[in-house]
């Protein structure tokens, strides 16, 4: 039986195959646990020193690269060509993974990496269209030669740097873990980043599941219940504002038949409450020290690693900082050497539905305007890791692809097909103005810059040196005839069609306000008196909150501002605490007692440890949950209306308490919400009803794994606060930039400079984020020597 | 003493075959020492040379990383976050390869040798 002696050596042998190859979402054990080559070849040294000399034969000449303390890169180049060449490669060299995830994301290309459970994600995103949004901006970037010559040199420089990894040995951690390898970066993926951001903010819409409520509810209660706009808002453009005299005409509502019609329940998305940002400029004159201030934290998806990264620019010609996306060249917000700016979403709709008419007995065609239209059929072959190509058939039609169909139902189980027509499909380019903005010395170059910025639309706060302050609620809106894109639409008939775009410069924006402050959060963005009719998805708590502040700050100072960003004094708890106790009377049992008096003591603020916050949480959703669940039994809640409107409705309903069945109603229905309050505290464990410890605020890896991720942050807030941390998304980055003689700059954010979990500045933040603390942010001068103290490594790069 | 000789060997060939090639390199080190060199006792000396290869690289790294890395991939794998145990970890998977190389090479040695 000698023969048998062969048989360790192909035990080896499969060994060796086993532990070298990915199965089942399990990594390549053998591969990754060795410590030469493997994940261990990541773990950063961390007294690691970054001083380098890096010969890079593209480069034009010297560029020099001053690391802070924090790892920020202080890039220092003699034309624009290497900034961004080196801007491209220092992204790559932080952040790589990162980039690749995202954009593969975005183009729906997921399942390459990890399977067939991201099909039916990607299939999503072939859908949607979102590889032929990127492809028309690509064009429209490169028709630019700024924004061209800008592109190239960022992708060169990240390809140089992924050249410059000599295997796997070099990959980042998430390549060994997932299992794959990086790719060449092209200037479609950039485009596909900035599709991926107009998605996030612009792509939810209450077009459908408006059009289903408009069936289910009488015109009046519909009209009560969910208002085109929300009364007393405090709009982003301050009431009373004069607008310019518009150029375009209302155009009138079509005698057509205009309508889709949804009766099904068929929900797309989830209402997000406070998927928002918050920013604010304030002038001299209500300053202490008689500069402006700008402020901004737009509250996103919270990350590892983060959204953002920051870095600081300098060209003969611009001296720029901020935060970055990985994956873009330029600085998306920050403030240079003459002004400072800030960006919140503009929830504008920009996203409208068309029910289409489907020829019977051919599937090849539609009707339009009693004609049969053929569809452009688009076939889309998606990479599954172990598996065959999946190859979808994603119809285009005269509005644009067909999301949803029998093929592809949305989450509703709709099957009706739906076309969708999206400012984000368009031919936009967003990078200009990013180029033009970063260089912009004065209030009218500001002007001119943010005329390149379409989509995502965004209310942008400005602030300079000069003195003067602005906002702009700028994006690329169409001439609507009133209601129009409002509910699902009839896609058979050319009326439904979009019209004119409005001229970017009638977009509603204010110059220096009277009142000495502005500021946005999401909420409606003028009073009635703009000429141009639209409808949008506005939240207005945080903006009362922030107005209500800055009207009483008449000396801000920077504290001031970093404080107001912390707040989290709750408008909802305020309005509604006082009418929910006075309707409850349970003082005979001792818990509830023991409740009502902590909620009579709080003072309405999320504070992490607060206890009180916690019971007035629970009990207002059950009282929501109360109020709207047999009107909208099947109706899933997040389309139910707004807490705003729910608030307001029954301040109203306590106003009139004499002789109303109304209010006696509304006593009843706050008080038993209150006892399912207290049964389902009891649930709650012992040493878990701090505010924190419910909302669970987490900073998740973007491959989800817990082990990379941070829990249960003491950090207090709510999306409807103005630090507004929720469980997984909040504010992304803070900045507070005062622009005076010296520019006075604050900022962080919750993740660090490196993606490498091995690094110790992976996440080196959190801890500031999480207790409200800011960095000084290091502004150098534009010159090619530094002496500041916290520089602490310099990099070479040259030719 | 033979057992010392291919000890030492499997270690600094493997640390240099890995220098230049993937991590399997140290299977076939393993396999073409105790080939040529006949080894008594051949599975405990592949898996020992191994662990005590890997674990040292891994110590090595993990000790001026303070321990980040390790830590984190204590979480993700169901090793409880103790990094110690993912070093350890890290050597018996190296070490098992190293063994069962290591036995092959003897084994097929003797495919062909009348002892």
């Amino acid at each position: 039986m000698r023969a048998l002696r062969i048989i360790p050596l192909l035990l080896t042998i499969v060994l060796v195959y086993l532990l070298d190859t990915y199965h089942a979402g399990l990594p390549a054990f053998g591969k990754l646990l060795d410590p030469v080559n493997g994940c261990m070849a990541n773990a950063e040294k961390n007294n690691k020193d970054f001083n380098a000399d890096i010969k890079q034969a593209a480069l034009h000449g010297k560029v020099t690269v001053w690391l802070d303390e924090r790892m920020v890169p202080h890039i220092h180049a003699t034309d624009d060509h290497d900034l961004y060449y080196v801007e491209g490669y220092i992204h790559a060299c932080n952040r790589l993974w990162q980039m690749d995830m995202e954009t593969r994301a975005a183009a729906g290309r997921v399942s390459e990496v990890v399977g067939s459970k991201a099909l039916k994600f990607d299939r999503g995103q072939r859908r949607k269209g979102m590889v032929y949004g990127a492809a028309h901006s690509l064009q429209a970037l490169e028709a630019d030669p700024r924004s061209k010559a800008m592109m190239d040199a960022y992708t060169a420089g990240i390809n140089d740097y992924i050249g410059s990894l000599k295997g796997y040995k070099d990959y980042p951690f998430e390549y060994k873990l997932i299992g794959f390898a990086p790719e060449q970066w092209t200037n479609i993926k950039s485009c596909l980043l900035l599709k991926y951001m107009a998605d996030d903010l612009t792509g939810y819409t209450e077009d459908i599941p408006l059009t289903y409520l408009r069936s289910l509810l009488p015109a009046d209660e519909f009209n009560l219940l969910f208002p085109e706009k929300i009364e007393e808002s405090t709009p982003v453009i301050p009431k009373g504002t004069v607008f310019d005299k518009p150029s375009l005409s209302a155009p009138l509502v079509p005698n057509d038949s205009l309508w889709g019609s949804i009766t099904n329940a068929d929900v797309e998305e989830k209402r997000n409450e406070g998927k928002g940002s918050n920013n604010w400029a304030v002038s001299g004159s209500r300053t202490q020290s008689g500069a402006p201030i700008l402020c901004n934290d737009p509250h996103l998806g919270l990350n590892l690693p983060s959204l953002w990264y920051e870095v600081q620019l300098q060209t003969p010609d611009m001296n720029v900082y901020g935060v970055s996306l990985p994956g873009a060249p330029g600085i998306v917000i920050g403030f240079n050497d003459s002004l400072a700016w800030g960006f919140t979403n503009n929830y504008r709709d920009v996203k409208d539905f068309y029910e289409i008419k489907e020829v019977q007995n051919d599937k090849n065609k539609y009707w339009f305007n009693g004609k049969q239209i053929a569809y452009e059929m688009k076939y889309e072959h998606i990479g599954v890791k172990g598996q065959d190509d999946y190859i979808d058939t994603v119809d285009y039609t005269i509005h644009g692809p067909v999301i949803y169909d029998a093929r592809f139902p949305g989450p509703g189980g709709i099957k009706k097909p739906l076309a969708v027509t999206w400012m984000a499909h368009k031919a936009t380019n967003e990078l200009l103005a990013i180029y033009l903005l970063n260089r912009a010395k004065d209030y009218p170059e500001f002007v001119d810059a943010i005329m390149n910025f379409q989509c995502p639309a965004q209310n942008m706060v400005y602030a300079d040196r000069a003195g003067n302050i602005a906002m702009w609620g700028q994006g690329q809106f169409v001439n609507k005839w009133k209601e129009q894109g409002r509910f699902v639409m009839n896609g058979a008939d050319s009326s439904t069609l979009w019209g004119d775009l409005i001229p970017m410069r009638e977009n509603p924006h204010v110059l220096n306000p009277e009142q000495g402050y502005l500021s946005s959060a999401n909420q409606s963005v003028t009073d009635s008196t703009y000429p141009y009719w639209y409808n949008g998805y506005f939240y207005e708590l945080r903006a009362w909150r922030i107005n209500d502040r800055l009207s009483k700050l008449p000396h801000a100072n920077i504290d001031d501002m970093e404080a107001l960003q912390q707040d989290t004094y709750s408008i909802l708890a305020a309005n509604t605490l006082p009418i929910m106790l006075a309707a409850v009377n349970m003082q005979e049992n001792v818990t509830a007692k023991k409740y009502i008096d902590s909620l009579k003591n709080w003072d309405y603020y999320l504070r992490p440890e607060s206890i009180a916050a916690t019971v007035y949480q629970v009990w207002w959703e059950n009282y929501y949950a109360d109020k709207w669940k047999d009107k909208f039994k099947n109706v899933p809640d997040d389309l139910w209306p707004l807490p705003e409107r729910t608030m307001q409705l029954m301040m109203a309903t306590n106003l009139v308490r004499e002789n109303n069945p109304n209010a006696t109603e509304q006593d009843l229905l706050i008080s038993n919400s209150f006892k399912q309050t207290i049964d389902s505290i009891a649930k709650i464990a012992a040493g878990k009803m701090e505010w924190y410890k419910q909302k669970n605020t987490t900073i998740q890896h973007l491959a989800k794994l817990p082990a990379l991720s941070f829990g249960n942050l003491k950090i207090g807030g709510w999306g409807n606060t103005v630090n507004a941390a929720k469980s997984n998304h909040g504010p992304s980055w803070r900045m507070v930039v005062q622009m005076g003689k010296e520019i006075e700059a604050y900022g962080v954010y919750p993740g660090g400079q490196s993606g490498n979990p091995g690094s110790k500045y992976y996440a080196d933040f959190l801890d500031s984020w999480v207790e409200g603390k800011y960095y000084r942010l290091q502004f150098l001068p534009n010159t090619v020597t530094q002496n500041s103290s916290a520089i602490k490594y310099t990099l070479s790069l040259h030719p | 003493m033979k057992a010392l000789l291919s000890f030492i060997l499997i270690i600094l060939l493997s640390a240099f075959a890995e220098y230049f090639g993937p991590w399997w390199m140290i299977a076939v080190v393993a396999f073409l020492i105790t080939l040529i060199v006949r080894t008594r006792r051949s599975f405990l000396v592949g898996f020992l040379a191994i662990f005590i290869f890997w674990f040292s690289v891994a110590l090595m790294r993990d000790i001026p990383n303070g321990h980040i890395l390790s830590t984190r991939m204590a979480g993700v794998l169901p090793l409880h976050g103790n990094y110690i145990l993912f070093l350890i970890v890290t050597g018996i998977i190296g070490g098992l390869v190293g063994g069962v190389a290591a036995w092959s090479g003897t084994m097929f040695r003797r495919l062909f040798s009348n002892k």
